[in-house]
């Protein structure tokens, strides 16, 4: 076996580990969007909401999302660079040790070990497992980058860089804790500057998990799997540049109307509202480049896949900026109009895209074609229904709920209880479950596709021994 | 050894490669033009505008 054939064991590997841990998450998910409208479904103390909602979050975010994109960073940088990785064997290690530490921080959340901060809530010796992790990758991405065989560096290469770099910083310093005991401890920061610091890292794990290394597959199986090129370099390196210095200035988006002071949410909130602009450039970018030839959305099972999710990455920008103004937070925030956000982004973004980007490497990898174009069809077809249920019920719900939490008396007293504004959640949270079964029959479907295509290709890999 | 590298040729449209549409740059520089005028309209220590005193004035009415 060849270098070659080695590192796509360790892509493989990450990709059928992200999906296990999407399978895992996708469950979990199921599961408390039931109990929201039953409680019965609580089963204490392991089962509960408030441990199986970060498990949920943690479970896709690290296990499905980090996963997918440890393995196709690799496949990507790869190709890119015109060699193998530079450390083989460390990033088979890799791979392990991913695997034992998403094993462990399911555990450690379930027994309820919690740093209580949103998306950094591994106790501190996870952290440090996490930290290595991503200095593993690192050094395997930086090190294949700088011994590339090939000059010019594609725009996908400098969105990995950003993401390698950016979510190093970030995890370290919203992490920075004082140990109490081996599953316990203490943040450095405490009150206003707590939340300050969670939320740049937190929105900026959105910046540089859900999108960064996604926009790096968008660019590089786009022109890949419909054979046109991307419509301009240049287009692609501003957006580039502008995102990431603009994403770093706006988590204040998440603290409007708190003690924060005014004007760091004011510049926050004006960053924010930039941020369409470089969004929009890769948004722009991908259209003009199916533009050359739309017949392909029809034709062409992939470009769909691609098309729809830098769709609902264009809506996202828009809607996210919109959210950060005061005027619109003072309504929407603390209601279910943000999970509804939220899974546009990740449901029909972030989820799409990389299914898209595993239908083409798998096929690629075991040198045949996918199982069976009806069953992608199918599939695509059934998380796009069930991401557009999930989104609009929790918007229409949460602009309810705002309004009616809002609603005074003419001496000041609030108009509705909160049980009376709960009660009117439940038929939303009903149909949110629908929309949410609907998506994972859509990923089972995805996953069978998936399992055929290996099978075939070992199939054929054997008959031609 | 690797035997499907790409071509980077292959990745960029040659006639356009180097485009900026123009309705993009107009969002690009009318976003930061707008971000300015917020940052100047609603930070206290230049407009004198702020959170509290705007709230006192919205229950007034
Ligand atoms: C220009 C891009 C974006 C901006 C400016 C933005 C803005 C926002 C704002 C203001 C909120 C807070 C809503 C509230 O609590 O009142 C929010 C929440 C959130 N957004 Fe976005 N969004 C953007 C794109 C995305 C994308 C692409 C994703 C991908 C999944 C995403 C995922 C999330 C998540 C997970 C939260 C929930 C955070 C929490 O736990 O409270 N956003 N976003
Ligand atoms: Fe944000």
């Amino acid at each position: 076996m060849n270098d070659y054939q080695y590192d796509n064991g360790t892509v493989k590997g990450f990709i059928v580990s992200s999906i296990f841990w999407g399978v895992v998450g996708i469950i979990v998910g199921l599961w408390i969007s039931i109990q929201m409208w039953s409680p019965a479904w609580n089963i204490p103390p392991y089962f509960t909401f408030g441990r199986l909602r970060v498990v949920h979050t943690n479970g896709l975010a690290l296990g499905l999302g980090v996963g997918a994109i440890f393995g196709i960073c690799y496949y990507i940088t790869m190709r890119l660079t015109k060699r193998p990785l530079l450390f083989p064997r460390l990033a088979r290690f890799h791979l392990y040790l991913f695997n034992a530490a998403i094993t462990l921080a399911a555990l450690s959340l379930f027994a309820g070990m919690n740093q209580s901060l949103e998306y950094a809530e591994l106790e501190w010796p996870l952290d440090i497992g996490v930290v290595v992790l991503w200095v593993i990758f690192a050094v395997n991405i930086f090190g294949t980058i700088i011994k590339r065989k090939e000059e010019q560096m594609y725009i996908s290469l400098w969105f990995i860089l950003a993401t390698v770099v950016t979510v190093a910083v970030l995890y370290i310093v919203n992490n920075l804790a004082v140990p109490a005991s081996l599953f316990k401890s203490y943040s450095i920061f405490a009150g206003v500057n707590s939340a300050n610091v969670q939320w740049w890292y937190g929105h900026n794990a959105v910046g540089f998990i859900f999108t960064t290394p996604i926009l790096a597959m968008f660019y590089y199986f786009l022109p890949k799997s419909t054979g046109l090129p991307i419509y301009s370099h240049r287009l692609s390196i501003v957006a580039f540049w502008s995102l990431v210095f603009a994403y770093l200035w706006t988590g204040a988006h998440h603290l409007v109307y708190t003690p924060l002071p005014d004007w760091i949410q004011t510049l926050g909130i004006a960053f924010t509202i930039f941020l369409i602009a470089p969004s929009w450039g890769s948004v722009v970018n991908g259209f003009y480049t199916v533009g050359a030839d739309w017949s392909q959305m029809r034709n062409n099972y992939l470009t769909k896949f691609f098309i729809l999710g830098i769709t609902f990455y264009g809506l996202q920008t828009i809607q996210g900026p919109t959210q950060g103004l005061r005027i619109v937070s003072q309504l929407i925030h603390y209601t279910d109009w943000v999970p509804g956000h939220v899974h546009m982004g990740t449901m029909g973004w972030v989820t799409m895209t990389v299914a898209a980007s595993i239908y083409y490497i798998i096929p690629k990898i075991y040198n045949t074609e996918i199982h069976s174009v009806k069953v992608a069809n199918a599939h695509f077809y059934l998380v796009l229904t069930g991401q557009l249920i999930f989104s609009i019920t929790m918007w229409f719900t949460g602009i309810q709920q705002g309004a009616l939490w809002k609603a005074t008396n003419p001496d000041g007293t609030l108009k509705y209880t909160f049980m009376e504004g709960l009660i009117k959640n439940y038929p939303f949270w009903q149909m949110r479950t629908v929309g949410g079964l609907i998506f994972t029959v859509g990923m089972l479907f995805f996953i069978y596709n998936i399992y055929m295509t290996v099978r075939k290709g070992k199939a054929l890999a054997a008959s031609s021994i | 050894m690797i035997n499907d590298t790409d071509n980077l040729e292959a990745f960029e449209a040659k006639e356009t490669v180097n485009k900026l549409p123009v309705s993009w740059l107009i969002l690009f520089w009318g976003l930061i033009l707008w971000g300015i005028y917020y940052f100047v309209s609603y930070t206290p220590s230049i407009s004198g505008w702020s959170q509290e005193k705007a709230y006192e004035e919205s229950i007034r009415k």
